[in-house]
């Protein structure tokens, strides 16, 4: 823009966008991508999050952060209220499959739940703003299709999964019912450097890192307490499955392109690609010049007992409608969070030694 | 001596379901809600006086949409088989409260599942999780069996949705018994009143009696596949006696019109009635040329589910259960039980007294 047409522009004619879960990996990628295009960024994030350092921490003071919990419907439709948002990605989630198990309740109250609160919010008091809803690939799970588009039928395998299903069915029938403009972008995997240790890709990663700088026992550990490398090995579960790993940055770009579209629909984000995990492993030791199969081992206590199937995208309508395509590679990807990783553990290494 | 624990034991189904278990032999434990009025009315007949030694029938404060509650009662009861039956089972009421709805017919299923597994009790306790047809919403198939894709169309359908995926996840990994019985419409003289059949047979008897003077209703075009509640909760209790947990459609496989159980419950009465105009202005006249049914669009829901009609050949197989009492049957003892309830008010009215009109 010019510095003219910038002059021009009236005070308050930003375009306004409220995300929740601005702390997490999609969320700050997106506030980043947000602030980029112009927009005026307000983020919902609970005290705890956004006090301790976050993937949005460098964001303060850029993105205006409205505190609440998504699991209270006030919280929710005052955020709504302050921000005026024309946007909302609603990215808020507890993340991670595998644990829903232990906390099943939480995962459907925020996972599902949550967008209800959210959809009536913005029903009563902001019908005219636009809603991007984060639905997810887990949603097929034990899929009997080869590959997963926007007409595949779900069979959730998790209580993640179901709670997922639940939101994004009721996003449905809101858009269907009420008239308001609810979009949902069905996400396949997608990671980087942002990516939790406690995520498979970011296991690997670090494994791959650990190995090229020589650590035996990682200072990092697993959910079980023990050393993620241990006596130089990481332990992993079923090797044989496959997903379909995007990049983080790339699928944030979709979510708003999703939103920029003139009527709400559902897409199917991913890149049309699948990789096993023993391909990736591959891939992040051999950026550092190792060979992975000296360094990691399948655990048969790591093995989930109900694991989603092989699940790979068909974005194609993603690709006529929006014009989208990944930019970064797998291969790209993975040594990205790779060299992330070691130029972590070397910092964790100086600090240790000073 | 068996033990079970129904959740909306005071429902229709739930009171069903008490009787069959009590003549059965079980000791039968039923959770309510705290009420400020009794909502007793369906199981009085089998209420025993706390006093009485050896009762079989027990009943416990409770909520779905309380944990805390739900765990006391599961260890207390220990009980062999559990039925959830306890749900915001109104579907135009689902769009009003959606989260209210999620948190007890989704999250309340959970809970019980989870204080079953916290209690250590899943190789133990078996789990009944009543399903529903409304999963079908917009149909993939007719008719429709275990196998057809779902559609939800309601916030309702959505929560039971979630209800019925959790229990199938929780039997496949925790290797619970617990199964979902898919059940299509089942009415009763004990339907609660707001559900479009006892709206119906209510109604008319009380137009009958000159207590009403006209019925209103939504879609009069809906199709719904409507068997007797007494005969479903039988294949409630047959789904938990088998070997191997699995998940049923229960259904008659026959079909009417919202318009054809008008029709069916007037016949019933005696009620001669003629029909005219089409969509929103479509009406139904009785005899002397008085309007006594017409289109209120507010009863239209913002997603119509318009047909249902189950497949209940696995059911018929595997439970070696079909349905006893026909659809005529039906509308008949409703319409007969309905007709009771207005002549007593009407006797209650000409001796002065106060009756209720009991408006939703």
């Amino acid at each position: 823009m010019t510095l003219a047409a910038e002059c021009e522009k009236e005070p308050g004619s930003m375009k306004r966008a409220l995300i929740t879960g601005v702390t997490g990996q999609d969320g700050s990628y997106l506030a980043e991508f947000l602030l980029q295009q112009g927009y005026e960024v307000y983020g919902l994030a609970r005290q705890e999050s956004w006090y301790r350092p976050n993937f949005a921490s460098h964001l303060a003071g850029k993105v205006t952060i409205l505190f609440g919990d998504v699991t209270e419907g006030v919280d929710i439709a005052s955020a709504v209220q302050d921000a005026k948002p024309d946007e909302i990605y609603n990215l808020a989630s507890q993340s991670r499959p595998g644990e829903s198990w232990s906390r099943a309740a939480e995962t459907l109250q925020v996972n599902g739940l949550a967008a209800v609160r959210l959809f009536e919010a913005v029903r009563h008091a902001s019908p005219g703003t636009k809603i991007y809803h984060a639905s997810s690939s887990e949603m097929f799970g034990q899929t009997t299709t080869d590959v997963q588009d926007e007409f595949t039928p779900f069979n959730p395998v998790n209580p993640y999964a179901a709670a997922k299903t639940y939101a994004h069915q009721m996003a449905r029938i809101y858009r269907d019912s009420y008239n308001i403009y609810i979009a949902s972008g069905i996400l396949f995997n997608h990671e980087s450097e942002r990516r939790p240790l406690h995520f498979l890709t970011q296991k690997v990663a670090y494994g791959a890192a650990c190995a090229a700088l020589g650590i035996k026992n990682s200072p990092d550990r697993n959910e079980r307490g023990r050393p993620i490398v241990e006596d130089g090995k990481l332990a992993l579960g079923n090797l044989q499955v496959s997903r379909d790993w995007g990049y983080a940055p790339d699928f944030v770009r979709a979510m708003w392109l999703i939103l920029q579209q003139e009527q709400p629909a559902e897409f199917v984000i991913g890149t049309g690609k699948s990789h096993t995990l023993r391909d990736l492993c591959e891939v992040a030791y051999q950026s550092v010049g190792r060979d992975w199969e000296k360094c990691v081992f399948s655990d048969p206590v790591l093995v989930r007992p109900l694991e989603p199937g092989n699940t790979v995208a068909n974005p194609s309508k993603a690709k006529q409608l929006l014009g989208w395509a990944p930019s970064v590679s797998f291969e790209e990807m993975v040594g990205r969070m790779v060299r992330a990783q070691i130029h972590r553990l070397q910092h964790v290494q100086t600090e240790a030694e000073s | 001596m068996k033990r079970a624990l129904i959740t909306g034991v005071t429902g229709q189904d739930g009171s069903y379901l008490a009787e069959l278990l009590l003549s059965k032999g079980y000791e039968v434990h039923g959770i309510k809600r705290r009420t400020s009025l009794f909502n007793t009315d369906r199981i009085d007949h089998l209420y025993v006086d706390p006093h009485v030694e050896g009762r079989k029938f027990i009943l416990h404060h409770g909520d779905l949409t309380d944990a805390t509650s739900l765990i006391r009662i599961v260890q207390q009861v220990q009980p062999d088989e559990i039925y959830n039956l306890a749900a915001q089972s109104h579907v135009a009421v689902s769009f009003e409260e959606p989260e209210y709805t999620a948190n007890s017919d989704a999250l309340g299923a959970l809970r019980i599942l989870e204080a079953i597994r916290i209690l250590g009790l899943e190789k133990t306790t078996r789990f009944y999780q009543a399903s529903t047809s409304e999963l079908y919403g917009l149909v993939q198939e007719t008719p429709q069996r275990e196998t057809t894709p779902f559609y939800p169309r309601s916030p309702y359908a959505v929560a039971k949705l979630y209800a019925y995926w959790i229990t199938v996840n929780y039997r496949e990994s925790y290797g619970m018994y617990a199964c979902n019985g898919i059940l299509f419409n089942h009415e009763s003289p004990v339907r609660g009143e707001t559900f479009v059949t006892r709206k119906i047979t209510r109604a008319l008897a009380r137009i009958k009696l000159g207590l009403q003077e006209c019925l209103y209703l939504g879609n009069m075009d809906s199709k719904r596949d409507w068997g007797h509640a007494k005969d479903y909760v039988e294949m409630q209790w047959l789904m938990l006696q088998q070997e191997q947990p699995e998940d049923f459609v229960i259904a008659t496989g026959i079909q009417y019109s919202v318009r054809e159980f008008v029709d069916a419950a007037a016949r019933e009465i005696g009620m001669d009635i003629h029909w005219s105009g089409t969509g929103v202005d479509e009406k139904a006249f009785d005899a002397k040329g008085n309007c006594i049914v017409a289109v209120d669009p507010r009863y239209f829901r913002p997603a119509e589910v318009e047909t249902l009609l189950g497949d209940a050949s696995k059911a018929k197989q595997k439970l070696g259960w079909v349905p006893k009492i026909t659809f005529e049957e039906l509308v008949s003892e409703m319409m007969r039980e309905d007709l009771k309830a207005a002549e007593r008010d009407e006797v209650v009215r000409k001796h002065g007294f106060h009756t209720y009109q009991y408006h939703e």
